[in-house]
């Protein structure tokens, strides 16, 4: 039997003008389900006739199925529900518009009890393994397995080239499935932006002094100097810096 | 008729000694005793430490270290737990990695570290969850990084749920997230798990924490489902320099370009270069580092024959250990680096390249 893979979309909105579009999380996310061997089902949450849907199947998918909801509907347990018999869900990182906080992968993996990889670059399907290359900072990738049924959501700089094509725009199908049916009370209260965030600093009680103190005075930041030495001991200083500091393995 | 009463002032008044003299400005200063231009340092060292009593609450900052120290963004949500701790919390700092930097200027009380590098996300949560139940904190913050406390924060959070992800802006009462590429604010009432964006919090206190070391009855490894297969690095060449690590640097004190090239491959650094390098041709446009180039982040920046303008330190500015060669011991890199050596780059170069490809000769040339 092959392989279910179900792709949780979302409908990204261009930055600039505000147009709804696919989201680039998910069309990477798109293009790697794309590559794997087995039966991908596209699955989302929210109005059936936002005209960002149908960019995926432009993107590549055939069908898209679309749980119908509401802004303040219950979207993971929707999830969740159509989700229960797929081995494999892949999904962006992070949405672009909504709550866009990176949660939902974790929640619906919470939810169906699976184990969850994120930041993912690519994957393999080894048998019901799946090996997973993860994003990590400065230069470094990780390299995970994971037994199937998993959850894996993939990191924007993942290594793919999406196409989008209009002639498979308009041969692809979108498809309303039951709605969602429990809703939830969001405890976010949205307002235009009218200020430039404000950073959290502590308070600070000082006497006229110390604030002339610091208007006056600087505080030379500068390290250490070497001037003295021959180029073999000055070498030798900046391999024990290195080493000081856990920089170098030599 | 009475005289009027002779003003009298302490001589010996709090001064400071600047180049034109003794400064008696003391707006504001009382007490007695003379501070000869020592002002600063002694008030630096005479921070009082925040918790004053027992505490009879928590709360926890959840942090990976590197390399056994922190880094800019770790330190910041230990900060931001500090400036959220009322009178009566303690602060406690979970630590996932060998750690060696002091928090106490964080304004951490209690400090438990799990000195364990390999990623095991449900065993961290595990330890995560023996810590809420150890130490019941009101709230808990993470730095909400790709790796390491993002991951884990949200493996939290889906768990224990009222969470707040992409925190942008943090006081007492609220947290405020950004959306729609940062049009719209959505503002809630502190959540229990915070996760924060990187530089929304000052980390310089005015108080410290007791930062003493606490232990943690860890849970027994259980058997996760995910599995480390170790990590690879990406070879510096094929990466970006906004992602590399360790950059090493030419300017237009460097004439001898294979050598610096083959140092930068003995170091596996990435290479960046100073304008005038790459308007000199020695360097493609791509590798160019400063104000009209490339903004890098790297834990070591070598800069080589770089007097270092201020548009070069504009895209230096997230580095964290920067090390530089100049022969002019005045030049502006040398208030910038951590490390400064004053000499001609070619020769330090030269033997730079011999001590990492060949240790055991160049021991014996100086033995000689």
């Amino acid at each position: 039997m092959s392989l279910r893979i179900s792709l949780l979309v979302s409908v990204g909105r261009n930055p600039v003008s505000g147009t709804p579009r696919a989201c680039r999380n998910d069309v990477a996310a798109l293009e790697i389900a794309r590559s794997l061997a087995g039966e991908l089902t596209l699955l989302h949450a929210g109005e059936v006739g936002n005209p960002g849907l149908a960019d995926y199947l432009a993107y590549g998918a055939d069908r898209l199925e679309v749980v119908p909801a509401s802004p303040d509907s219950d979207i993971v347990a929707a999830l969740a529900d159509q989700l229960g018999n797929t081995d494999l869900i892949l999904c962006g990182s992070r949405a672009e518009d909504g709550e866009e906080s990176g949660m939902l992968p974790y929640l619906v993996a919470q939810r169906l009890k699976r184990p969850i990889i994120g930041q993912a670059l690519s994957l393999t399907i080894i048998g019901d393994h799946v090996e997973v290359t993860q994003f990590l900072p400065k230069g470094a990738r990780r390299l995970v397995r994971v037994a199937l049924p998993a959850v894996v959501a993939i990191h924007p700089r993942a290594p793919v080239r999406p196409r989008y094509a209009f002639a498979r725009k308009r041969a692809g199908t979108i498809v309303a499935l039951a709605p969602a049916t429990g809703s939830q009370a969001s405890p976010w209260h949205i307002e235009p932006v009218t200020r430039a965030p404000i950073k959290f600093k502590a308070h600070k009680k000082e006497a006229g002094h110390s604030r002339m103190q610091s208007a006056i005075a600087s505080v030379s930041k500068g390290g250490e100097v070497l001037t003295e030495g021959s180029a073999a001991e000055k070498a030798q200083a900046i391999l024990a810096y290195l080493r000081r500091h856990r920089l170098t393995d030599h | 008729m009475q005289d009027a009463p002779i003003p009298r002032r302490n001589p010996r008044r709090p001064a400071v000694l600047t180049a034109a003299g003794l400064k008696r400005i003391t707006l504001g200063e009382q007490g007695e005793g003379s501070v000869f231009g020592a002002a600063l340092p002694a008030e630096a060292a005479a921070k009082p430490i925040r918790l004053t009593t027992e505490p009879s609450s928590a709360l926890l900052a959840v942090v990976h270290a590197d390399r056994g120290a922190l880094d800019g963004h770790a330190r910041q949500v230990v900060a931001a737990a500090a400036l959220l701790a009322e009178p009566s919390d303690a602060v406690v700092v979970l630590v996932f990695g060998a750690l060696s930097d002091d928090l106490a200027p964080l304004g951490a009380d209690r400090v438990i570290v799990s000195p364990d590098e390999a990623w095991r996300p449900d065993y961290e949560v595990a330890c995560l969850r023996a810590a809420i139940d150890q130490v019941q904190p009101r709230h808990i913050l993470f730095p909400d990084t790709e790796a390491g406390g993002g991951d884990l924060g949200r493996r939290l959070a889906a768990i224990e749920g009222d969470a707040a992800a992409h925190v942008a802006e943090l006081d007492r009462s609220c947290a405020t997230t950004r959306r729609r590429g940062g049009r719209l604010a959505a503002r809630r009432a502190l959540p229990k798990i915070l996760l924060l964006d990187p530089d929304i919090v000052d980390p310089d206190l005015p108080f410290l924490g007791r930062a003493e070391t606490a232990s943690l009855a860890l849970p027994v490894e259980g058997s996760g489902k995910l599995c480390d297969l170790g990590r690879q690095s990406v070879p510096a060449a094929d990466l970006p320099l906004e992602e590399a690590d360790f950059i090493l640097s030419a300017g237009n004190g460097v004439a001898d370009i294979p050598t610096f090239l083959s140092l930068a491959d003995a170091f596996g650094a990435a290479v960046g270069a100073s304008r005038v390098a790459v308007d000199d041709g020695k360097f493609p446009r791509a590798k160019q580092i400063g104000a009209t180039g490339k903004t890098v982040s790297a834990s070591v920046y070598m800069a080589i024959g770089i007097s270092g303008a201020i548009q070069h330190l504009q895209g230096i500015k997230a580095c964290r250990h920067v090390i530089a060669i100049n022969s002019d011991a005045s030049a502006p890199i040398a208030k910038r680096a951590d490390l400064t050596i004053v000499a001609d780059a070619q020769d330090v170069m030269r033997h730079l390249l011999r001590e990492m490809t060949d240790p055991g000769r160049n021991d014996m040339e100086e033995g000689s």
